[in-house]
């Protein structure tokens, strides 16, 4: 069993989820790629749209259906996981 | 008690004030992380390289009052109010400067030490906390005794920076990184540094190789930093 991740590993594989969907994901999906109970992804998607690093889109696919709720990354969201990268690089490299 | 050669006078300041950028440069940066993350261990990492960083920038204040006349006359000035017409009160503040720059060195080799343990939530553990209260006492008591010998700071600082290399080492085995591989040649050559300067009392010229030693160290750890980074 692989051990606990971190906060930091969280926000990185939530961020990552939804850039390897193109950048727009649907929450269901999102639960299921990023590994996480539907309560924590959402305290953690609270957080994300809180910093911009994503927002939430309504898609409206059948006229009479209710629309879908999409995640989707900013570009700051796009910038902070690049940054994420260079974060986990470190922390690697320093053992920490 | 200075251990410096006349030829190398005010090199060795250049040298700890690039040991400072680079400690300055980690310790802003893994706040940075910690900001992101909220995590503790970032937080104690910032606070090591800080004290590093504190101890030579007061390593290069001090030296600065001992080797140029201008800073010593300026120093004078500043501290007669403090130190008394007689200056009675200088030898004391003298050694608080030395104790400061010990204490704050080998506090931070210290928690690098614990810090590259990696072994997650250790900080939050109460007996790891009680462990590093009796290190932090020790280093302490070893900082207030070097005063009288300097050879005991450095061959502490020695010791801790063994551990940490060893930690290094340990991490670099379980994953292959070369960037932990770099900074266990960087943690190597400070070390290598400190064995320099434990026997400068017998040897004044290891005070040059000393110096080299541990700049080539913050250069190799400022080269990692910079291609993380990059």
């Amino acid at each position: 069993m692989g051990s606990r991740r971190s906060r930091l590993e969280l926000i990185f594989d939530i961020l990552l989820a939804i850039q390897n969907k193109g950048g727009r994901i649907k929450p269901t999906h999102l639960m299921y790629k990023s590994n996480l109970s539907h309560k924590l992804l959402n305290s953690y998607l609270e957080e994300l749209i809180g910093k911009e690093l994503v927002l939430i889109q309504e898609e409206q696919v059948k006229k009479k259906q209710a629309p879908n709720k999409m995640v989707v990354i900013t570009e700051k969201g796009l910038g902070f996981l690049a940054e994420f990268r260079r974060m986990r690089e470190f922390t690697d490299a320093f053992g920490l | 008690m200075v251990f410096t050669l006349d030829w190398f006078n005010g090199l060795d300041l250049v040298f700890e004030a690039i040991g400072f950028l680079v400690a300055m440069l980690i310790a802003a940066y893994s706040w940075r992380v910690y900001q992101v993350s909220m995590e503790s261990r970032f937080k104690y990492f910032s606070l090591a390289f800080l004290l590093v960083s504190l101890s030579l920038l007061i390593k290069v204040i001090t030296s600065s009052a001992v080797y140029f006349t201008e800073v010593r006359l300026l120093a004078d000035a500043i501290a007669r109010p403090v130190f008394g017409p007689e200056r009675q009160f200088s030898l004391l503040f003298y050694n608080a400067g030395f104790f400061l720059e010990m204490a704050s060195l080998l506090g931070g080799w210290l928690l690098i030490f614990f810090i590259s343990q990696r072994s997650r939530g250790r900080l939050r553990k109460y007996y790891e906390l009680s462990q590093m209260a009796l290190f932090v006492y020790l280093v302490l008591l070893i900082s207030w005794i070097a005063n009288f010998n300097k050879t005991w700071f450095y061959l502490t600082g020695a010791v801790l920076l063994s551990l940490v290399v060893l930690n290094y080492y340990k991490n670099y085995l379980n994953n292959g990184n070369k960037n932990t591989s770099q900074i266990m040649v960087a943690f190597l050559l400070v070390l290598l540094g400190h064995l320099a300067f434990v026997f400068l009392e017998w040897v004044p010229g290891l005070y040059a190789v000393g110096q080299v030693l541990q700049l080539a160290g913050f250069i190799t750890l400022l080269y990692t930093y910079m291609r993380i980074i990059r």
